[in-house]
């Protein structure tokens, strides 16, 4: 818990000076950071979209230089998150198959099982893989 | 298995969840995580189109004014579960920005490893305020927007989600149909991926 704390502490505070090599926010963070920085904006010019389909995302883009700093600044932090986070997720499965087969060999994957057992093999574990799992927010 | 009770303080949690702090957020996540993880083999099997044939055949058998008929039993206490409010605009489906964050979170569970496998149903629930028929529309209508903001704001593979709008036909809390406590978005785990 506590090691989570200082974890988010530290991805928020990478985040805030600008963030290029940040980790990745939960979606939960990234969400959160967009309604808390954003929500008032989004009343005020995206009241009528909703937040699925990149409806939300197009009426933010149409209106960003009428928005507040702070939320300009977080959503587009946000948005980098999430499509990183995405991104990670995606490639995963590629970027992992090597160290896959290697360090859990026949493993079919069940219930987080190989995931579990490429982090237990951290050290071992390729560094684009380890960084795969990091971005993707599963480590 | 998550005892009705728990998952009634979760969904009470939830609500007040909207400026938290940090450490209660990951406490939120872990608890959506736990919610929606441990499908057995002896759970009930339900589809989206069977949860739909049950509201209606409920509607038609109990045709009466709201306080008067029974709340729908679906049945479903062995399936893993969450129930969480979600704030839409009145009468519409938009979502309001104070419950990004928990659809974030719900979306880092679906991400977990260890709910990858599976699948859910997403139902939309009113309370009985408001006609049933439009109830039922404005349910779809959210629980829609809910899986359509999982799906593409969030990445969550499509084939793995479906929504179903319950209306006001099961209730959380029956003795208090018009309560708030009703109105929510409940989310069932309800298969492996790839299992029919």
């Amino acid at each position: 818990m506590t090691r989570f704390r200082v974890m988010l502490a530290a991805v928020l505070l990478a985040g805030s000076v600008g963030g290029a090599s940040a980790q990745t926010m939960s979606y939960a963070d990234a969400a959160g950071l967009l309604a808390q920085s954003c929500g008032k904006d989004i009343q005020k010019y995206c009241s009528t979209v909703n937040l699925g389909n990149g409806a939300l995302v197009a009426c933010m883009d149409k209106n960003i230089t009428k928005v507040n700093a702070q939320c300009k600044a977080d959503y587009a932090a946000a948005q980098a998150s999430i499509a990183k986070r995405d991104a990670a997720q995606d490639s995963i499965v590629k970027v992992c198959n090597a160290d896959a087969a290697r360090l859990c060999p026949g493993m079919i994957p069940q219930d987080g099982n190989l995931l579990s057992c490429l982090l237990e093999a951290t050290k071992v574990v390729s560094g684009a893989c380890n960084q795969a799992i990091t971005d993707a927010g599963y480590r | 298995m998550t005892s009705p009770l728990i998952r009634f303080a979760l969904a009470a949690a939830l609500t007040f969840a909207a400026a938290p702090a940090v450490a209660q957020t990951s406490l939120n996540n872990s608890q959506i995580l736990q919610g929606l993880q441990g499908l057995t083999d002896t759970a009930p099997v339900i589809t989206a189109q069977q949860m739909r044939d049950q509201v209606q055949a409920h509607m038609v058998q109990y045709p009466g004014e709201a306080l008067t008929r029974p709340s729908l039993a679906l049945h479903l206490d062995k399936l893993p579960q969450i129930n969480v409010q979600i704030q839409f605009r009145l009468n519409s489906a938009i979502i309001d920005p104070s419950s990004y964050r928990t659809l974030g979170s719900i979306a880092d569970a679906m991400h977990n490893p260890i709910l990858h496998g599976y699948k859910f149903i997403v139902t939309g629930n009113t309370d009985v305020t408001g006609s049933r028929e439009t109830n039922l529309k404005l349910s779809q209508a959210r629980a829609d927007a809910v899986v359509t903001a999982l799906t593409t704001t969030f990445n969550v593979n499509p084939s793995r989600l479906e929504a179903v709008g319950l209306g006001e036909e099961v209730l959380l809390d029956s003795k208090n149909p018009t309560s708030a406590i009703n109105r929510r978005v409940q989310i069932f785990t309800v298969g492996r991926v790839g299992a029919k």
